[in-house]
């Protein structure tokens, strides 16, 4: 599926044996968005004419060619990902320790704002710390994991107390619903709550 | 069951889809409605007055609307299609049908004002297109949340199939689906089903067949 | 900078059947123009300043240019051979560079992956050495003895067959290919992609077809060729960067892209570099 990092464009996928992988959502051959490709067992592969990748990044297959042996120099860049708690976690340089953990929090899911953090903030009245803001509204408790893609994008994952029954994942879901309505009003030059 | 039927149409392609999946055989009649604008003509618009396909017909019945012809599909071949053994996935069903015309004014008309020249305020289009893709995302995560994977069920039906041409092919109106988790991964799951066809602009899932030999040959 | 190459080249500017009095708004090169059939019954192109453009009648399509042509329209000697039965398919708008649109019509390797169980499948997706040249009296670059297993062929086509094509580009956004025919051997069906660039990253294309086939209905024959281009349609728009990379470190081409590597050389000699990135960015 296709991602943002800060590094760009990323396609994230996963093998069978379930690990995850991002690579930079470019094919080498001919420059097709690799994560319209498709995965078979380690393999990701372009849809444009079946170039296959391994996870290292490396082409191990180029179907026009089925004999021969693609060469070292063919590779897509790679970027470190975690898979922490049911999130993804990419990151921009050598990491130094891993994801960070929400102890007692399960995702709901992950939505894209129009809108930048500052008129998130607004529309919650609360300010965000590393990247977190904890958010009530009508006895819903969500905490917001916030990832700007651009000055007026942010991407947006609720998490929710992992003991909640599916009515309090739909209220919660539809809470971030409300707040992304009014961030992005706000966002658009109306006047917060 | 005949249909006219036109290849790039999301429309017709609903009512190619339903049929192959039903496992029912349709006459097809190739409109030419692009370049040629045959559906604007005297003979179809004589059996649709609305100028629109696709047309279907069995018999005495004619029908010009798509949801119409899924539901006539899955009554008569398939009805466990029709979702409506209780009263909340029967309700669920009209809900996302009648949402479904939504779709066609919204990224329908994108994608035909961005591909095929047709006139239309493409921002707005677009913007409409966004909300309709929002609701969708919203409602099947709730579905997610109840454990069910399609839109009115645990089950494929009807409203998927209404909902799902339009939506997988919103990229061609200019409209990215990169925003929506949930829609891709019910995407995923309407592609894998058993008797799934293709339109052009919706491309095979090549991960379902597996990896040819090494040699290239006969696998 | 200097004057650009392409300008004095033609261009598929709409379809002859289907040009009014009332007339085709639409764009050259970002140049707004108006295509139209004039009071005398002929087919005028005007910019938006009221200064008439050049125009041709060729292939089922007006063309026109920007320019001052230096040379007629290149010419399809088989457009002409009886018996050919020949078919407008209609514009398609894709948002690509139209040299990105061409160079995908020269390429087979994509068939299995993108034209799946029609102009290819899997296993079936080796492309075996063919040959490439630029052929200096006609400046032209040509492909031949072009070949590849095919679950169908063409409408014509009854189950799998190996089909041998020829592949010609004689002007920058224009390509023609010649494909082996199935209701008549010794002949080939001519398939063409005109591309009227409307930007760098804008074009509108114009497949036409001049075929050997009495039985396939007209529309059938419109219809299989608009599947095929609308299967390439959401690949251009998706290839980074929108622009054709003439640099040669910029995309990792193989034997299978000798076509497309001879014709981005082609390109950057003539200086054919609209709708083109000459350096990696
Ligand atoms: N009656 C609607 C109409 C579907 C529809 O909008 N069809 C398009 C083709 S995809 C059409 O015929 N448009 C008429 C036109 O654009 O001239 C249905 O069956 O869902
Ligand atoms: S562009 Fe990816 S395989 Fe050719
Ligand atoms: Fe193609």
């Amino acid at each position: 599926m296709p991602a943002q990092s800060p590094a760009g464009r990323v396609a994230l996928w996963r093998g069978r044996s379930g690990r995850v992988s991002a690579f930079a959502d470019r094919c080498p051959h001919r420059g097709m968005r690799l994560s319209h490709g498709f995965v078979r067992g380690e393999t990701l592969s372009c849809i444009y004419h079946g170039w296959g990748y391994a996870q290292a990044g490396n082409c191990v297959r180029i179907p026009a060619h089925p004999a021969l042996t693609p060469p070292e120099t063919v590779r897509v860049a790679t970027q470190h990902v975690e898979d922490g708690g049911g999130i993804i976690w990419i990151s921009a340089g050598e990491p130094t320790g891993g994801p960070p953990r929400f102890e007692g929090l399960a995702p709901v899911r992950s939505m894209t704002v129009e809108a930048g953090i500052v008129a998130l903030e607004e529309a919650t009245g609360t300010s965000i710390a590393g990247g977190l803001l904890d958010y009530t509204n009508a006895d819903t408790s969500v905490r917001l994991l916030l990832a700007p893609e651009s000055p007026a994008r942010t991407l947006m994952h609720v998490l929710i107390d992992e003991d909640s029954n599916p009515d309090e994942r739909i209220t919660a879901s539809r809470a971030a619903e409300a707040l992304r309505r009014a961030a992005e009003h706000i966002e658009r030059g109306g006047t917060g709550r | 069951m005949k249909l006219y039927d036109y290849v790039l149409s999301p429309s017709c392609y609903k009512v190619r889809l339903m049929a192959a999946l039903a496992g029912v055989k349709l006459d097809i009649w190739p409109v030419d409605f692009h370049p040629g604008a045959e559906h604007r003509g005297p003979e179809l618009m004589a059996l649709n007055p609305a100028g629109s396909i696709p047309i279907f017909e069995d018999g005495d019945l004619v029908l010009t609307e798509s949801s119409a012809m899924l539901v006539y599909l899955a009554a008569k071949a398939a009805q466990q299609w029709l979702g409506n053994d209780t009263a909340m996935p029967a309700a669920r069903v009209q809900q996302w049908l009648s949402f479904s015309h939504r779709l066609t004014a919204s990224l329908g008309a994108a994608r035909l004002h961005e591909m095929l020249l047709r006139p239309g305020n493409i921002d707005a289009l677009r913007g409409q297109g966004t909300v309709a893709l929002r609701e969708l995302e919203a409602g099947l995560i709730e579905q997610r949340i109840r454990g069910q994977n399609f839109l009115a069920s645990d089950r494929p039906t009807v409203a998927d199939i209404a909902c799902f041409p339009y939506v997988a092919l919103a990229p061609d109106g200019g409209v990215s689906l990169d925003p929506y988790p949930a829609i891709r991964l019910w995407s995923r799951a309407v592609r894998s089903l058993d008797g799934f066809i293709e339109m052009p602009g919706i491309h095979r899932l090549h991960e379902l067949k597996p990896e040819p030999g090494p040699e290239g040959g006969e696998a | 900078m200097t004057r650009n190459a392409m300008m004095d080249e033609w261009y598929p500017v709409g379809l002859v059947s289907q040009l009014d009095a009332h007339g085709r708004s639409t764009a050259l090169m970002g140049e707004p123009i108006e295509v139209k059939r004039g009071d005398d019954g002929t087919a005028t192109v005007a910019r938006s300043d009221g200064r008439h453009l050049p125009v041709c009648i060729r292939y089922g399509h007006v063309w026109s240019s920007l320019g001052d042509p230096q040379k007629p329209l290149f010419a399809i000697p088989e457009a002409d051979q009886p018996g050919r039965r020949l078919v407008d398919v209609g514009v398609v708008r894709v948002r690509c560079s139209p040299l990105r649109a061409v160079e995908n019509f020269l390429d087979i390797a994509h068939f299995p992956f993108v034209h799946t169980d029609i102009l290819g499948s899997e296993p079936h997706t080796e492309v075996q050495n063919y040959k490439v040249e630029i052929r200096e009296d006609e400046d032209e670059v040509w492909a031949t003895q072009v070949r590849f297993y095919q679950p169908q062929a063409a409408k014509s086509a009854e189950g799998g067959i190996t089909t041998e094509y020829m592949y010609r580009v004689p002007a920058p956004t224009c390509s023609i290919l010649y494909k082996t025919c199935p209701p008549r051997p010794g002949e080939w069906d001519v398939i063409t992609l005109f591309v009227q660039p409307l930007a760098e990253d804008l074009c509108d294309v114009w497949p036409w077809m001049a075929l050997f086939d009495d039985e396939t209905p007209m529309t059938d024959l419109i219809h299989f060729q608009q599947t095929i281009f609308v299967q390439d349609r959401s690949i251009l728009e998706n290839q980074i960067p929108g622009l054709l990379p003439l640099d040669p470190g910029m995309e990792i081409p193989t034997r299978a892209d000798l076509t497309s590597v001879a014709y981005r050389r082609w390109l950057k000699r003539h200086g054919y570099t609209y709708g083109a990135q000459l350096v990696a960015q």
